[in-house]
């Protein structure tokens, strides 16, 4: 399982800097786990990044005015919003992973994306604002619980496949059944 | 009193685009413009800073067209140290800028437009996206689409150090000669990108020409404007991307300028408005007379249609049989139907792929010759190159150092800015009477500059996120009496 972690973010303008810093962050640590991607590329620009993973966690800057800055809002692909008309470079998340399914393309089957809520990410040489600043840290324990709970998923999966295959015969679970590698022979 | 529509983006999940629509006590458009909010600060930032770290700050400062920042930027260094570039650098900055403008444009005439006239207006909304679109010209189609791209950007990568932030532009010429295999390779990539846009000009004359709605659509009033065209030339007045003559010809087609580009200043002025960050430039000679067209403007167009019409054609063959098509298609130059921008830009991506595949197969272009050390004190150097949606131009002062004391950009979508208000402006007004606001405007309005491509990516590269469009409405009072967003 190929796993993405792909930060967001113009690192010359304040607080846009934020999901490159977190990615940047997490880079040595997680090496050997994840793929750690800094990116200030936006829309469809952004689909062969993506290709060739099985899950993905993006980290970009937000500004909604609707909550504190410093908020992180989690969301999952489903959760970005349905396929819509495009406009101007503004090809969403949605259409970019609708279009690679539709094109056949490995792209990512579950996607957190974290947003952090800013301030100003317009002003270029701007530093970036306190409470962004102290929202960094959290902002990257989120990345790495999420690889984490990845990983154990992998684990159990591992487990189950393992147990699966000395019971091979008995009651296998069906993800077990149909990747263990015991069973060549299907193939056969 | 007047009401006030505005098509605010309020998230960045959502992009920056800001529309407002303001009533009159009938009900009817007093005015509408699109407001584009830009990044702060980058003549400041820059001041101080080495002239040299220019094209590779410039190029963050856009996600969407870092290599054109990177090429003004580094043409703007030329200059600045007095400095002439051996041939071989010239020509493969050119090769790799021709690949970026080519892979830009293939991403906008497909997917970014393609809803709107491969599709088309009257297609059910269900349809009119990237999947439509996929389902008008085929999944084969959709993956070469990718393909092509994907091929390209790796070797700019190769190339230019990096493919988002290039690195290989050095004041007098480039860190490193071009690569036999690379150049083999270039070669291969480029006769690929040249059946690619024969094909998409097929693509374009089955599934578009032969629907009368669509040049009917693009010929209509409500999306025509009788400006000035401003493009970059070539020796014979030819189309070029990457180096040559800043020609304008007036709203008739005749020619108003041809300047070496750096005395930009000399021909073009900045008008400013209380409503937008945006600065709006005009031909000093002619004036600012408002948002409108015709002879007495000095409004003017950037981006592949204003292109066209500013030259004389296109110095490569096909490109040149599809002007010619365009050209007596649409009833002779100079064309200002805006829609006509698509055609322009699938052209021009013909022209890019040809002489991508020119350059790839010069010799010189394999001269290890490729930089001329700058010596002379530096003082102030001016870039220009067509990026993908119009004439950018760099501009840096420095002291004797070589450290910025000024800098100045003027962004292709700057040019296009004041055009761009004026489309917004008479698509509003055509949908919207007495009151009464279609939620078909959003569509409509945004058709209405989709077509220029504006780059409003300068400060947005945000990811996840539906429309980055919001309209609306105030009141004669200047009260929002309404909202249309797209959730």
């Amino acid at each position: 399982m190929r796993t993405l972690i792909l930060g967001l973010g113009n690192e010359l303008a304040g607080d846009d800097a934020a999901g490159l810093l977190v990615a940047r962050a997490l880079r040595e640590e997680l090496a050997g786990r994840a793929d750690v991607v800094e990116s200030s590329l936006s829309g469809l620009a952004l689909l062969e990044i993506f290709v060739g993973y099985d899950r993905a966690v993006v980290v970009d800057s937000v500004r909604t005015g609707r909550n504190p800055p410093g908020t992180i809002t989690e969301l999952a692909l489903a959760d970005v919003g349905r396929v819509s008309a495009p406009s101007l470079h503004h090809t969403g998340l949605p259409e970019v992973a609708a279009m690679a399914e539709r094109l056949g393309l490995r792209f990512p089957a579950e996607t957190r994306v974290l947003a952090l809520e800013v301030v100003d990410p317009y002003t270029i040489g701007a530093e970036l604002s306190e409470p962004v600043a102290a929202t960094l840290g959290p902002l990257a324990r989120r990345v790495r619980d999420q690889v984490e709970r990845w990983a154990e998923q992998d684990g159990a999966r591992a487990r189950r496949r393992a147990d699966g295959t000395r019971r091979i015969g008995a009651r296998g679970e069906r993800s077990c059944t149909t990747t263990a590698p015991s069973e060549p022979s299907s193939s056969g | 009193m007047s009401r006030e529509i505005v098509i605010d983006p309020i998230t960045r999940l959502e992009g920056h685009g800001k529309i407002h629509v303001f009533l009159d006590d009938a009900g009817d458009v007093d005015r509408a413009y699109l407001q584009i909010p830009e990044l702060r600060g980058f003549e400041k930032f820059a001041q101080g800073r080495r002239a040299e770290d220019m094209p590779q700050i410039t190029s963050r400062i856009c996600g969407v067209c870092p290599m054109a920042h990177h090429m003004a930027a580094t043409k703007a260094l030329d200059d600045l140290f007095k400095v002439d570039p051996p041939a071989a650098a010239k020509k493969i900055r050119e090769l790799v800028y021709s690949a970026f403008m080519f892979e830009d444009h293939a991403l906008h005439f497909f997917f970014l437009g393609g809803p709107d006239f491969l599709v088309g207006p009257a297609a059910p909304k269900a349809e009119r996206n990237i999947l439509g679109v996929i389902g008008r010209v085929g999944l084969e189609v959709g993956k070469e689409v990718i393909g092509v791209r994907q091929q390209l950007r790796a070797l700019i990568g190769q190339t230019a150090g990096k493919v988002i932030h290039p690195v290989f532009g050095l004041p007098g010429g480039l860190s490193r000669p071009l690569d036999p295999e690379l150049q083999q390779e270039f070669a291969a990539a480029a006769a690929r990108a040249v059946e690619f846009g024969k094909f998409a000009l097929g693509v374009f004359r089955d599934v578009v020409l032969r629907t009368p709605e669509f040049v009917e659509m693009v010929t209509a009033e409500a999306y025509t404007h009788r400006t000035y065209c401003m493009g970059l030339v070539d020796q014979a007045d030819k189309v070029t991307f990457y180096e040559g003559t800043l020609r304008v010809v007036d709203p008739e087609g005749r020619e108003f300028l041809r300047c070496d580009p750096r005395e930009y200043l000399a021909h073009i002025a900045e008008h400013v408005e209380p409503w937008s960050y945006m600065k709006f430039t005009f031909l000093k000679e002619v004036g600012w007379k408002g948002f409108t067209d015709g002879m007495e403007s000095g409004v003017y167009s950037v981006a592949p249609l204003a292109r066209l019409n500013a030259s004389e054609g296109m110095a490569t063959s096909f490109a040149e049989e599809a002007y010619e098509e365009l050209v007596s298609t649409l009833g002779g130059k100079p064309v200002h139907h805006t829609l006509a921008n698509h055609w322009a830009r699938i052209i021009e991506l013909v022209y890019a792929a040809e002489r991508m595949a020119e350059l790839a197969a010069d010799p010189e272009i394999l001269d290890s010759q490729v930089r001329t050390l700058p010596t002379a004190v530096p003082v102030e150097g001016i870039g220009v190159v067509e990026a993908p949606r119009g004439t950018l131009i760099h501009h840096y002062c420095t002291d004797s150092r070589g450290l910025i004391t000024r800098a100045n950009l003027i962004v292709a979508t700057q040019n296009n800015a004041a055009r761009i208000a004026m489309s917004v402006d008479k698509a509003a007004r055509a949908l919207i009477k007495g009151g009464e606001v279609d939620d078909a405007l959003l569509n409509q309005v945004e058709m209405a500059f989709r077509a220029y491509d504006p780059c409003l990516g300068c400060a947005t590269h945000s990811l996840p996120g539906q429309m980055p469009l919001i309209i609306a409405i105030h009141d004669p009072g200047g009260g929002v009496v309404r909202e249309i967003r797209r959730d």
